[in-house]
């Protein structure tokens, strides 16, 4: 217990030294840049691969229900609101710690157990200033940028699966899409990622930056980081839409 | 990119092939695979507890405000009950057991495999992929319908929870709904989902261990790997299968 309790102090330092370098200059933009671009091509398909077949399924089951009433003019709107506050940003970010955060933790963890972190130290760098900083704001940036990518799939999922396999008509889902989603379903949609996204650049970076113990010290920080940083943003999850959507109805 | 793929897919049917026939050729291993079982399942137990309840409300929340636009708020339970016992419940539980124990089968392999424990094995004239690999498939085969059950308890619970004291509604009536709604069939498609999710969790996060590249940066892109691919191909298979099902 105490253990536990000195391990999440350790992590508030450590998320306290890098948000404070990630506001004050001088910023690694190069590096930044660089790992935004991975990040982004690294997830891109992983996310569109997912989004796109829960967009099917939840076509595929809104069905149901609406035939019952007759009100498939409900399911574009459904698929669309669902997709923008729930779908594609847990989704999106699911896939981001699947694949992101964890070659974050393995890289800087392979970093540190090859004494590349201390050797950088030692040459008197800002470890992690130079390597984390811009992992963390890649994070950041590149979740919500994933979440549009991933709301799109989503979208075109739920086409496919309606208009396509169906036989629904195109005109009742294209028109009828926007009729219940409004700026706060999008705007909420991205706060939730990019909370989300934060939490796993930092996530990912602590265990990395700390592992021990040689190569499966550095599958144990892949591990950790994948299953912290999913299981933390799920809690959020909850919290964020109370807040977000639950006053608003 | 395509090659590669292609690549890759041939490496895994041999896998998959080789692994069979060393499976059948072998007697069961029961010890290792109760072990197996009782790791995997202890193991994610506490994460999927979690995660179910917090799914759990936050369906609630959702369906509530999507349907209070409908004026349908009374229809929170039947939304619950559909979306959560055939969709979530399997998808989820799949997606967590991938991270937690999925990724764990991926380094330990890897880490044998690059301290040549594999080989050694091999020189002991014990079959490797049935040594490592068959115990862990039936262990998960055991117990990710069981978690799926048990997730599916828990996420209505705490559904429940919510839609009683946070939302005011009926508490009643919301058991009445998910009782309407939850067919036998809902139950048992959920567990074959879960049987198939656990053979794709199980034989991917494996394959990735087993055949990791060298170092310890090896051991992390095959962990990565090993996720990645089996959260993707859960997500397409559960496509498939709820097409197939409720289609």
């Amino acid at each position: 217990m105490v253990e536990r309790l000195a391990r999440i102090g350790h992590f508030g330092t450590f998320a306290g030294q890098v948000l404070w370098r990630s506001v004050t200059p001088a910023w690694e933009v190069d590096a930044f840049l660089s790992q935004l671009w991975a990040l982004w091509w690294r997830c891109l398909l992983p996310v569109l691969a997912t989004t796109t077949p829960l967009g099917m399924v939840m076509a595929l089951q809104g069905l149901q229900i609406f035939d019952l009433y007759g009100a498939q003019r409900l399911l574009s709107p459904l698929v669309s609101v669902a997709t923008f506050r729930e779908l594609s940003p847990v989704l999106a970010s699911v896939l981001v710690a699947a694949q992101g955060g964890s070659s974050f933790a393995a890289e800087l963890g392979a970093m540190r157990i090859r004494e590349e972190l201390d050797a950088t130290e030692v040459m008197g760098i800002d470890s992690i200033r130079v390597h984390v900083v811009p992992r963390f704001l890649a994070a950041v940036v590149a979740t919500p940028l994933l979440n549009l990518a991933g709301s799109l799939g989503g979208i075109v999922g739920g086409y496919v699966s309606a208009v396509l396999l169906k036989g629904e008509t195109a005109g009742v889902y294209w028109s009828n899409l926007w009729v219940m989603t409004r700026p706060m379903d999008l705007l909420g949609g991205y706060v939730k990622a990019i909370t989300f996204g934060a939490i796993i650049g930092m996530v990912a970076c602590y265990f990395g930056f700390y592992a021990r113990g040689g190569a499966p010290g550095v599958g144990r920080a892949v591990n950790d980081t994948v299953v912290v940083s999913a299981t933390t943003f799920i809690v959020v999850n909850y919290f964020l839409t109370s807040a977000l959507f639950g006053a608003i109805g | 990119m395509i090659g590669d793929l292609l690549a890759k897919l041939g490496e895994f049917g041999q896998f998959v092939a080789a692994f069979s026939v060393a499976s059948v050729r072998n007697p069961p291993p029961v010890v290792r695979t109760i072990e197996e079982a009782y790791r995997i399942g202890v193991q994610s137990l506490p994460i999927l507890l979690i995660v179910s309840v917090f799914v759990g409300t936050n369906l609630s929340v959702q369906g509530h405000n999507a349907f209070e636009q409908l004026g349908g708020q009374a229809m929170v339970g039947t939304f619950v009950a559909l979306a959560g016992v055939r969709e979530m419940a399997p998808i989820m539980v799949a997606s967590m057991v991938a991270a937690k124990a999925g990724t764990e089968m991926a380094s330990q392999i890897a880490v044998m495999r690059i301290q040549e424990q594999i080989d050694a094995l091999e020189v002991m004239a014990i079959d490797p992929l049935w040594f490592l690999v068959t115990p862990r498939l039936l262990g998960i085969l055991v117990v990710l319908p069981a978690l799926t059950m048990i997730s599916v308890a828990t996420l209505l619970v705490a559904a429940w929870v919510v839609a009683v004291s946070q939302l005011g509604l009926n508490g009643a009536d919301f058991i009445a709904q998910c009782a309407d709604t939850t067919r036998g069939a809902d139950l048992v498609y959920g567990q074959v989902k879960a049987f198939v999710f656990a053979i794709i969790i199980c034989l991917v996060s494996c394959f990735y261990g087993y055949t990791s590249p060298k170092g310890a940066k090896g051991v992390g892109q095959a962990t990565n790997a090993a996720v990645v691919v089996s959260a993707v191909v859960c997500a397409v298979l559960n496509y498939l299968l709820s097409e197939l099902l409720y289609g």
